[in-house]
Parts: C-alpha cells; sequence; structure tokens
C-alpha cells in the first residue's frame, strides 16, 4: 500500500513525520501548483468549488507517482466539501484509476467503531509495536502544532522585523529542511531550533505596523496556493498577519467538539450577528472578525471561493460589521484564474487605504 | 519643472505630463495593443523634443502594467489604480464621495469620506459594461465608438436588454436587432442596462453619496451618464481630464513621494525610447511552485525581474510600491 493525501497548508509535513515513523510507504503530491490545478479543474464538474479541483490534481499527481491510496478527513458535510470524498471516488474510478479511499471522518457521523476500523486498516500497514504506533501520532501532533506556531509567529513578526525579508526567507527555509529531513527525530528537532531561532529574529517593537486579520473558508485559508499565497504578499508589503485557521486549529476544533467546547471565543463573538448554524465555519469567520476588531486590527481580508455557500452568509453579515465597527473589511474570491494583477491591485489598495487611514505613514521606512 | 504620470492600462496607454502648479499640461493617449513597452517608448518619442530630462521632478506609474514600466522609467512611485483614481478625483474636488471608474478591462467603485477611501469594489466575475464590451457591440452596430452615446440620447424610448451579463447582453441586443428595433433604442437599452449591470455588480451594497465623479474611457459616452442619473436621481459629474485620471493621480502621487523622501527623481530620460527592451519569461523549475519570471534587458543589461513567489529572482528589484 503506498498512501497519499491532499495538501492542506502544513500537513504534508506531519503526515510525512507520521509515515515516516510508521513505516509507511508515502507519496507526497508535489505542493499544489499550477499544473494540479489544471489537471483538476479538467476532470473536476465545472460548478464545483476551487478546493476540489486542486485536490484531485493532487490525487492524480500522486497516482501518477505510484500511490494507490487516498487518506482524506471527511467531516460528513459541514458543506460540500465533507461529500467530496464521494465524488471524488466517482471522478478517479472514471478516470480509469484503481485507488482506495480512506475517509477519516468525525466520529458522531460514522460511529466510533467504523472509526476504528477505517484508521485500523492504516495502522495494520506499520509493523512497528502499538507503542511506536503511538508515538507516531504524537509525533505527528506536535510537528504540525510546532509547524503552525513557526508559520503564525513568523507572519506576525514580519510587520516589526528589521532585515526586511528574514522571517519570509526563515518560514521558506524551514518547511524546505524539515521536508528534506527522514528521520521523524531529527526533523522535529529542526523544528524546534527554527522555532528557537524565529524568537532571535531582530526586530524593532516600538514600531506600529499595519495589522490584517485574515478571515474566511478553511482550505482557501490554509492552502496557500489557493489563496495566490496572500500571506507571503502581505510579508512583502511589511504587514503583520494573523490568521487563526491552521491544520492544528482545525484539530483543536474536532477534538473539543465532542465536548461542544470548541472555538468558544469565537462563536460568542459571533452570536451577536448569527445566532445558528449556518454550515462550515461560518460563525466562526464572523465571530474572528467581531475579535479582529476588538484586538485593534486595522482591517479584515476575508478569503472564500467561488460558490462557497456558508461563506457567502458571512461576507453578508461582515458587510454589516463593517459598517457598525468602522472596520474595513474586504473580501476576495477565488477561482481558477492565475493571474495576480487583479489580486495585487486590490491587495495594494486595502493597505493604502488602510494607511490613510491612520494617517501616519508607517511604512515609510522603506 | 514637471511632474509625469503613465497609465499603462489594458486598452489605452495615457502619460501626463503637469506643470509646476499641477495644471495638465500635456498629455499623450496611446493604444497599449497587449504590448506596453512599445506602447510607452511610442509615447515617449511623442514627448522627447518638446522637454528636457532634467525638467522632469517626479514620475509615476499605474495601471495593471505598472510593474513592467516602472523598471524602464524608472519610476519614483508605482501605485494601484484604485489609489491613483481616488488622488486624481480628491484632487480636483475635496468635495466628492462616489468616484464611478470604467476603464477598458475593469470597472470600479471608490467610495471616499472627506478625502480619504473608506472602500472600493472592482468587477469579478464579469466584464459587461467595460470599454472592451462597449467597443464590440459599437463595431457590431456599424457605428463609431464617439458617436455612441450621442446616438443613445436620440432615443425616447429604451429597449430592454438584459445587462445581467455580457454574453446574455449581447444575444439580447442581437435578437432586438434582428426585430427590427431602432439603432438608438438599442444603444440607449444597452447603456441603461450596463449601468444597472455595474450599480448591481460593482456597487452591491455601496452606499453610493453625492458628490459623484465619472472617470475613466467609457465616461466619454454620454448615453450612460445619463442611465447613471436616471437610476440614481442625481446629478454625475465628469471631470475634465476623466480619461486620464488615472495619470494624473499616479504623477500626484510621484509628487508626493519625491517630496516626502526629499529625493531626486529616478527618472531614465526620454532616451528610452531608442532603447532596445527585450523581455523573455521562463519557467522556474527549483520548487513546485514552478513560478513564471519575466526579465526586463535593456541591451544586455537586466533591469528587472518579477513574477517570483520566493523573492529569488526579483531581489534586485524589490516592489516599491505600497
Amino acid at each position: 500500500m503506498v498512501v497519499t493525501f491532499p495538501h492542506l497548508g502544513n500537513t504534508y509535513i506531519a503526515c510525512k513525520i507520521m509515515f515516516d515513523s510508521l513505516g509507511i510507504d508515502y507519496v507526497i503530491p508535489p505542493l499544489s501548483n499550477k499544473e494540479a490545478l489544471r489537471i483538476g479543474a479538467f476532470h473536476s464538474p465545472d460548478e464545483i468549488c476551487l478546493p476540489f479541483k486542486i485536490m484531485i490534481g493532487n490525487y492524480i499527481q500522486s497516482i501518477e507517482k505510484g500511490a494507490d491510496t487516498v487518506i482524506i478527513v471527511g467531516s460528513c458535510g459541514p458543506c460540500r466539501l465533507g461529500e467530496y470524498c464521494e465524488l471524488q471516488m466517482s471522478v478517479l474510478k472514471n478516470l480509469g484509476y484503481q485507488v482506495k479511499f480512506i475517509v477519516v471522518d468525525y466520529p458522531g457521523e460514522i460511529g466510533i467503531k467504523e472509526l476504528a476500523s477505517r484508521i485500523g486498516y492504516i495502522s495494520n500497514q506499520s509493523h512497528k509495536k502499538k507503542i511506536e504506533k503511538l508515538r507516531a501520532l504524537y509525533r505527528a501532533v506536535k510537528a504540525i502544532r510546532l509547524m503552525d506556531y513557526i508559520e503564525q509567529s513568523a507572519r506576525m513578526i514580519a510587520g516589526y522585523e528589521i532585515n526586511r525579508g528574514e522571517c519570509k526567507r526563515l518560514l521558506l527555509q524551514c518547511r524546505d529542511r524539515v521536508f528534506n529531513e527522514s528521520d521523524p527525530s531529527k526533523a522535529l528537532k529542526i523544528l524546534k531550533s527554527y522555532k528557537a531561532k524565529l524568537s532571535k529574529i531582530p526586530i524593532d517593537k516600538k514600531r506600529k505596523p499595519l495589522k490584517i486579520a485574515i478571515v474566511g473558508e478553511i482550505y482557501t485559508n490554509i492552502e496557500s496556493f489557493a489563496n495566490h499565497f496572500i500571506e507571503d504578499t502581505l510579508m512583502d508589503y511589511g504587514i503583520a498577519t494573523y490568521k487563526s485557521l491552521s491544520p492544528s486549529w482545525w484539530l483543536k476544533y474536532t477534538g473539543l467538539k465532542v465536548l461542544k467546547l470548541h472555538a468558544v471565543r469565537a462563536r460568542l463573538a459571533a452570536k451577536q450577528y448569527l445566532k445558528y448554524e449556518v454550515g462550515a465555519y461560518a460563525k466562526e469567520t464572523v465571530g474572528e472578525a467581531v475579535l479582529a476588531y476588538e484586538r485593534g486590527y486595522d482591517g479584515i481580508i476575508h478569503l472564500l471561493p467561488v460558490g462557497c455557500m456558508p461563506e457567502i452568509v458571512s461576507k453578508s453579515i461582515l458587510t454589516s460589521i463593517a459598517k457598525e465597527k468602522d472596520i474595513p473589511i474586504m473580501t476576495l474570491l477565488f477561482d481558477e484564474m492565475t493571474g495576480e494583477a487583479g489580486y495585487l491591485t486590490r491587495i495594494e489598495a486595502f493597505i493604502d487605504l488602510l494607511e490613510r487611514r491612520r494617517r501616519d505613514h508607517v511604512l515609510s521606512w522603506r | 519643472m514637471y511632474y509625469l504620470g503613465v497609465d499603462v492600462g489594458s486598452v489605452s496607454t495615457d502619460i501626463v505630463v503637469l506643470d509646476e502648479k499641477l495644471n495638465v499640461y500635456d498629455q499623450v493617449y496611446l493604444r497599449t495593443k497587449g504590448r506596453p513597452i512599445e506602447a510607452i517608448q511610442r509615447g515617449f518619442k511623442q514627448l522627447k523634443n518638446k522637454y528636457k530630462d532634467k525638467e522632469v521632478r517626479a514620475i509615476g506609474t499605474t495601471g495593471s502594467g505598472r510593474g513592467i514600466t516602472s523598471f524602464i522609467l524608472g519610476a519614483d512611485c508605482v501605485k494601484n489604480e484604485i489609489t491613483a483614481h481616488a488622488m486624481a478625483g480628491v484632487y480636483y474636488d475635496k468635495e466628492v464621495k462616489t468616484i464611478f471608474e470604467i476603464g477598458g478591462q475593469d470597472s470600479k467603485i471608490i467610495l471616499l469620506n472627506q478625502g480619504v477611501v473608506t472602500d472600493f469594489a472592482m468587477n469579478t466575475v464579469c466584464a459587461a459594461g467595460t470599454g472592451s464590451f462597449l467597443d464590440r457591440q459599437a463595431e457590431r452596430l456599424g457605428i463609431p465608438i464617439e458617436e455612441f452615446g450621442n446616438y443613445a440620447l436620440k432615443s425616447k424610448l429604451a429597449v430592454r436588454i438584459a445587462g445581467r451579463c455580457a454574453v446574455f447582453a449581447e444575444s439580447d441586443m442581437i435578437h432586438k436587432q434582428q426585430l427590427g428595433y431602432d439603432s438608438a433604442d438599442i444603444i440607449k437599452g444597452l447603456c441603461e442596462a450596463l449601468a444597472r449591470n455595474y450599480l448591481n455588480n460593482v456597487g452591491k451594497g455601496k452606499d453610493i453619496q453625492p458628490k459623484v465623479f465619472f472617470q475613466g474611457g467609457v465616461a466619454a459616452n454620454i448615453g450612460i451618464k445619463e442611465a447613471f442619473e436616471k437610476i440614481l436621481g442625481f446629478e454625475i459629474f465628469v471631470p475634465k481630464y476623466y480619461n486620464v485620471m488615472g495619470a494624473i493621480g499616479a504623477a500626484l502621487l510621484a509628487k508626493e513621494t519625491v517630496e516626502s523622501k526629499r529625493c531626486k527623481t529616478n527618472f531614465k530620460g526620454f532616451d528610452i525610447s531608442d532603447h532596445v527592451f527585450i523581455t523573455n519569461s521562463f519557467q522556474c523549475k527549483d520548487c513546485p511552485n514552478e513560478c513564471e519570471v519575466v526579465r526586463i534587458l535593456d541591451g544586455e543589461v537586466e533591469i528587472g525581474c518579477f513574477g517570483d513567489r520566493c523573492g529569488k529572482w526579483n531581489q534586485k528589484s524589490h516592489i516599491k510600491s505600497s
């Protein structure tokens, strides 16, 4: 069995560490790219949203490299994404690929027994001892939390760094080095060393950079390719960016959901504007926007793929939040277009808007 | 002393020369024809004999081709179209609250409060109502685009045309043509459809307050101006230099940059029109991003490089904007 999985931000780093520890053969699809999107868009239904298309591209690029089993998380339909696996199975089947899908789903939906048997199937492929298997899982969780921490901090520190571009370089370097390390314990050490390096980056605490919070649909938030690397762009402009969504956020969220203690603060903050669940993470989007206002962010960027129903709902709520709280919110829609000019113009104009609102030219140090 | 502003749009390239008192002293309008560098060179050839390099105090670029042209011209300020249009609009009238800008490929709405941009939007998925669409329809009707607006004014009854989408609008229009409706009525109908489309699409959810400025090439079309007025119920103003507002904004921003930094201009001189610029693009294979990197060469010398994510190629030529 050779497993593969679709990309979602930094998850490939954790998965690599886990499969390396378990001794299971795996193929990591090439980082989401234009070719993956082209393949995915060609084979997917036209109206389906962007995440689906990129995922199909990921699968096919992996299958071509020898993968025969796809592992995905389902979460049984918070929106269409939960039903993706069924449709993706039939798309791949129609193309003549013989692949097995293992859908790791929320136990509340499929039952603990079924979940155990699905995970058991993966775990039986490994010949390691049980304790080793648990350690593999532990390492993976630790790795993703470290990596997400490094990314989140780097994006925030970028606003304060003295040597321009240092945070971005460090982040790219970290990803690159971890990815090329096949010994799991060494990989974790690398992550820890980068965490330490990050805290040593010279910063100017007196500077008041523009602070932007990013909210919205989970896939376009986490998978940078889907949002045209918006955070990297913002880093180049010397802006401190904060985004709550990450794979480790999702892990925590899903884990705490059993106790109904998931994303408590965001959900409480959202209550005033959106009382009901409207699917996916729309409520969290609204809540995060309110929290961003309370935390004193200068502006909010809302990301969603074309045709995302839950986020369309939150989009219209965000308009009224923008008015009531007097905080600029810009919505960016993403689809198959790979042209950058339109996005750059919007982002630049948004930054200008925030800057002029503040009046003092914080970015004039460039 | 002069300030230069260059707006390299998808359809047209505009160059303005502002004098010391910031009045428009000269302007050049060119078709970009998909070749921004050539358009710029043609433009500067026209200006070359009238001005000296030393007389230029600042130069700014804007428009979708702002990046590439900034390398060639040595721009002091590279700004997006939204900021440039807002800047120019506010310069001419501090009272302006809303700016409609309809250009060749995109349309924008900019909301201002006391001269500060508070909100903006651009067309997302549909190009109905932009200049190139109108161009095409004028051609189909056999009417020169300059006359388009006047035709609309001749009509007394607008034919209803679907404005939701450019393709629907076009097929609706053909259908009405085939039924034998008068061209003037169809044009008026089209103008109204486009104004509706703009307000429903770009202006969706925006609080449109007077005073409204209508800028961009399409503002020449008096039919659309009238359609906007009919729907909104108040007067729309078309500024005198409506078609070069972006370039004026770029020049003003460049002036601001040079003055705040107290530096000299980076302007490379009018004789760039005689240089040979070559651009070549290649796909960087160093990582799976496979960025398409564009390199601009002035003869043999590399003057700019962009398109890469990691900054490996454009390190020498950092984005100067924002």
